[in-house]
């Protein structure tokens, strides 16, 4: 562990979900269309690669393990000391404001995930492959017909459906809000104490 | 020597793509199973099928064991390397004194150790290759040692622990 005390690196498994999760929000945000199938493809896709990092938070190397950077609101108080005395402490993994930044990153991501599926339902089956969108299919099976349009659905079903369209909506923004504030961050903490945060996330160090 | 570091790393990335894959496949297959489970009776071919999306979970995990073994062989490697560079390096200035070499002699001396050769040193160091030649001579009988090999074995037999090599076996086979 004494070479990666002087120069903090993630491992290729950090680096690669860190990217494809950058990459699956920037796809269902801007390219793919609300609701459609691919939108739910690359959301699930995006499940899956979340769970990879969330597996490697427990049998990873140390820096990317959870007990490496704790949820502690206490330390991350010491730590926003320490920027006002100017000073310098070396973090292996996060530093404590940056493992806060994860962990509400990675439950706004678990709140959009569980709602989507919520709303899309598993994978849209057999005759219902055309299906544009599988919500369609799932309220289809309780006996309502879409023919008045997605967003015109009655009964209990619709009512929990729209809840879960609101909630997956400020989620969104919510996790909008949080990469803002996590680039804002990563720009601060460059110019702060001058170490690469950046680099160390690229896929060729150095 | 940093060669093997860096070819463990490439390998742990290409591993990492390799399970970040199998997650994909393993989400699909189980979002396609719980669908099939909502839909109809589990029957033998969906048993079947759970059983294939609980192997590529399997394999995820194993998968990702693998890719820490690889990280951290990566890094022990490097650290290794700088290691047994700074011990050298504190070897050869202790011999060095020991010897009572002139700094000139030390600089070729350090030279010879690098395997560069009488005309090598020579150019390097702006010298008649005479010179050096004489300079050579003097850190030999200093040393203790009638030739260049010699020198570097006096270096080379002192870091090698021929017990540590036995206990590790194939592990080490590429020290060179």
């Amino acid at each position: 562990m004494t070479a990666t005390t002087n120069t903090r690196r993630w491992d290729p498994v950090v680096k690669l979900t860190h990217w494809t999760i950058v990459a699956a929000i920037l796809a269902n945000a801007v390219i793919t269309e609300e609701g459609s199938a691919a939108h739910v493809w690359v959301g699930y896709a995006l499940a899956a690669i979340l769970a990879l990092r969330l597996l490697w938070g427990l049998i990873g190397p140390a820096e990317a393990r959870f007990t490496a950077f704790p949820p502690s609101p206490v330390r991350a108080l010491r730590h926003i000391g320490e920027i006002r005395r100017g000073e310098q402490a070396e973090h292996a993994s996060h530093n404590p404001l940056g493992a806060l930044m994860v962990y509400a990153i990675w439950s706004c991501l678990g709140v959009i995930i569980a709602t989507g599926i919520a709303m899309a339902g598993f994978p849209p089956q057999g005759e219902s492959h055309e299906e544009d969108r599988p919500a369609a299919y799932a309220s289809a099976e309780y006996g309502e017909e879409s023919e008045e349009g997605e967003e015109a659905r009655e009964g209990g079903e619709g009512h929990e459906e729209d809840g879960m369209e609101e909630l997956h909506e400020v989620a969104v923004n919510l996790l909008y809000l949080l990469i803002v504030l996590h680039i804002a961050g990563v720009v601060f903490e460059t110019r702060r104490s001058g170490r690469q945060v950046v680099l160390a996330m690229l896929p060729r160090r150095r | 020597m940093q060669g093997r570091a860096r070819k463990l790393e490439h390998r742990a990335t290409a591993m990492t793509i390799v399970v970040a894959l199998q997650a994909l496949a393993a989400a699909f297959f189980l979002a396609d199973l719980a669908g099939d489970l909502a839909s109809e009776p589990a029957d033998g071919h969906l048993i079947v099928e759970g059983i294939a999306a609980v192997a590529l979970l399997i394999s995820v995990v194993l998968g990702a064991i693998q890719i820490r073994h690889l990280v951290l062989a990566a890094r022990a490697d490097e650290a290794a390397v700088a290691v047994a560079r700074g011990a050298l390096a504190q070897l050869v200035q202790l011999r060095f004194a020991q010897w009572h070499l002139t700094p000139a002699e030390a600089d070729v001396a350090l030279f010879a150790l690098k395997g560069c050769d009488v005309a090598e040193i020579a150019t390097l160091r702006g010298a008649a290759a005479g010179t050096v030649r004489a300079q050579l001579a003097r850190i030999y009988a200093k040393a203790g040692v009638a030739s260049h090999t010699a020198l570097l074995a006096l270096f080379v037999e002192e870091l090698i622990d021929t017990s540590l090599l036995h206990a590790a076996g194939t592990e080490g086979e590429k020290t060179a």
